[in-house]
């Protein structure tokens, strides 16, 4: 593979950065130096923003049928270049390809659903809202949007945002991951060949200068962020400030509560797949078990039974089960917070610093690790880690349980494992977590539904995908009329 | 090998079909013609049909690992063993049956586990008409 420089799409054309400075990106399975991204300057978004207002107004007047056709030929290309699309993404990040398989289907889930837009965008009216005067609400598309795109999910993430946010009528500017902006750029050889016309779709690769030339200019209606919360925080506070709307999915610390009705076997294949899927890279990871009384024991032994058979390795290769984390940094970031463990007590039942994997000994590998004997209190209990680490507390009964989630400053996903009804009912009314897992280890919402987020996991009052989508990128316009 | 992920099992059903239409492509001779002609056109139809499920078949919700299904037990390494071509097809589609039957037992979707029961009916269609070739 040559180790150029990424280019960036601007106004219909692939352009060679300006930029003085490049980052490498690197194999994490092998280290090895596979391209480069640039770090855009401030005039590149600029001319970004431009191209992407002087497009809007042509491309608002396109009417819902012609803008869904768009999403439908956006929709043949990806599926036609699926296998690459997928494959990109594993080497750039990491992750296996079934999981790169799945990332990439769900980008097109959201594509599928924004091509209902001539549904989805209808208004509303009303006749003699006083007498021989009638009232209409239509959705208005409002301008330039924009998103900053995770390294964990490099493709799918801004596909919940800007397929809505196009059909809708706006245009576009993702800045992907400078971590992982392959498969962003790949997607982009894809929507130049679908033909939009210039400036409705632009990508400007680069890192948090990119982010703040965005906010600041005057020609951004609004903002879409994947990411930590430390960041997501910042992001939302500087998009007030600048009279842009945001919408900020940040991070999560999850929780996975086992009753003891619960059918082990199907929950701790579920488990496996939350805590160490993607390598714990990911905002729905399940990063706490919560066992209730007496299933304890005999869930601890068959989850360190499951994950210390877990086979990981380079995720192109199909029997892999668990990849790379993304870099040696984030490896090292990692190991801290294994060491911390150890340092507050924690019982250490399955620890992943030793692992060597055959034929790749500079990979980012770290094995799969659970404590026992975790408390709330503790640091690998309260903050998110974003790796392969599962924690495992012990609570008396399904009160404790709700207690434990709900004292959390995060509230992104949490799930039950029970045969219970009543337990899940329950479990749904009281948890303060967005997205609910019942038997369900990773509680992704497919394209129709939100992306959903509560308390310091979620900014704003729009989330991504389906409906919610459509009206963060819409405005509502009331017209009352009379005829003489 | 393991089959431990839905794309593994995915992949290695894409194989043995490639196999199994390669040999009946090869053998499509003299009075097998026609039959293997048909079988192979079958095989290369099923190999999409699969590459088309590792695509849109997968969720990302229930990438759970998938334990007790191995490749070695539903190989068609030993295919030749078994003597003239009509007898090795029978062997073919004897695995293949199996396998789908197997698979179709571990994977946790359930559009695709229809079509792998649909596709393990098949091939036992297919042996039943290869046996009366062979009386």
């Amino acid at each position: 593979m040559k180790t150029d420089v990424l280019k960036n799409y601007i106004d219909g054309e692939w352009e060679e950065s300006a930029a003085e400075e490049t980052l490498e990106i690197r194999n994490p399975a092998t280290d090895e130096i596979i391209t480069h991204v640039p770090m855009s300057t401030v005039e590149e978004v600029d001319q970004a923003v431009k191209a992407a207002k002087a497009a809007f107004q042509e491309w608002r007047e396109t009417t819902p049928y012609s803008r869904a056709r768009f999403m439908f030929r956006l929709k043949v290309l990806m599926e036609k270049r699926f296998e690459e699309l997928a494959r990109t993404i594993v080497v750039e990040h990491g992750k296996i390809i079934d999981e790169a398989r799945g990332e990439v289907r769900r980008g097109i889930e959201n594509i599928e659903v924004a091509a209902g837009v001539p549904s989805m965008m209808m208004g509303y009216n009303m006749e003699d809202a006083a007498a021989g005067i009638d009232e209409d609400c239509v959705l208005q598309p409002i301008g330039v949007f924009c998103c900053v795109g995770p390294f964990n999910f490099p493709n799918m993430v801004p596909l919940w945002f800007l397929p809505y946010a196009v059909a809708c009528g706006n245009t576009y500017i993702v800045k992907p991951s400078e971590r992982c902006p392959m498969s962003q750029n790949l997607l982009f050889e894809i929507f130049d060949e679908v033909d939009f016309p210039p400036g409705v779709v632009n990508l400007v690769n680069g890192d948090k200068r990119v982010v703040n030339a965005l906010l600041e200019h005057p020609d951004l209606a609004g903002l879409s962020f994947v990411g930590s919360t430390p960041v997501g925080k910042l992001l939302y506070k500087k998009s007030a400030e600048n009279g842009k709307r945001a919408q900020i999915q940040a991070g999560a610390k999850n929780c996975l509560v086992v009753m003891p009705d619960t059918v082990l076997d199907k929950t701790v294949a579920a488990i496996m797949t939350s805590a160490f899927g993607t390598a714990g890279q990911r905002c729905l990871a399940g990063a706490l078990i919560v066992a209730v009384g007496d299933i304890y024991e005999e869930l601890k032994d068959r989850i360190v039974e499951s994950a210390s058979k877990l086979r990981v390795g380079n995720g192109l290769d199909e029997k892999t089960q668990m990849g790379p984390v993304i870099s040696k940094s984030s490896r090292e970031r990692i190991i801290g917070y294994i060491e911390k463990g150890v340092e507050e007590g924690a019982t250490l039942l399955l620890d992943g610093r030793g692992i060597k994997v055959e034929g790749y000994p500079n990979g980012y590998f770290l094995g799969p690790t659970i404590f026992t004997d975790v408390t709330p209190d503790m640091v690998i209990a309260r903050e998110e880690i974003f790796g392969p680490i599962l924690g495992i507390i012990r609570v008396k009964d399904f009160d404790e349980a709700i207690e434990v989630i709900n004292n959390s400053p995060y509230g992104n996903a949490a799930s039950l494992f029970s045969t219970g009804g009543k337990w899940a009912r329950e479990f749904k009314y009281q948890v303060r977590a967005g997205n609910i897992g019942i038997n369900i280890g990773i509680a992704a919402p497919i394209a129709s539904f939100p992306f959903s987020g509560m308390k310091n996991s979620f900014f704003g009052d729009l989330h991504g995908q389906g409906r919610d989508a459509i009206e963060f990128f819409t405005d509502r316009k009331v017209i009352i009329s009379r005829w003489f | 090998m393991d089959l431990s992920t839905f794309g593994a099992i995915l992949s290695y059903a894409v194989e043995l079909e490639t196999k199994a239409a390669e040999f009946y492509g090869g053998n499509a001779q003299g009075k097998l013609e026609e039959v293997f002609t048909d079988l192979a056109g079958g095989s290369d139809k099923r190999v999409r049909r699969l590459e088309l499920i590792r695509q849109e078949g997968i969720s990302e919700m229930i990438l759970e690992p998938i334990t007790g299904f191995n490749s070695g037990d539903h190989s068609l390494d030993k295919v030749s063993e078994a003597g003239e071509p009509l007898k090795q097809a029978f062997m073919i589609e004897t695995v293949m049956g199996e396998f789908y039957s197997e698979g179709s037992k571990k994977i946790p979707i359930r559009e695709v586990v229809r079509v792998f029961q649909r596709m393990a009916e098949d091939n036992n269609k297919r042996k039943v008409q290869l046996e009366k070739l062979l009386e």
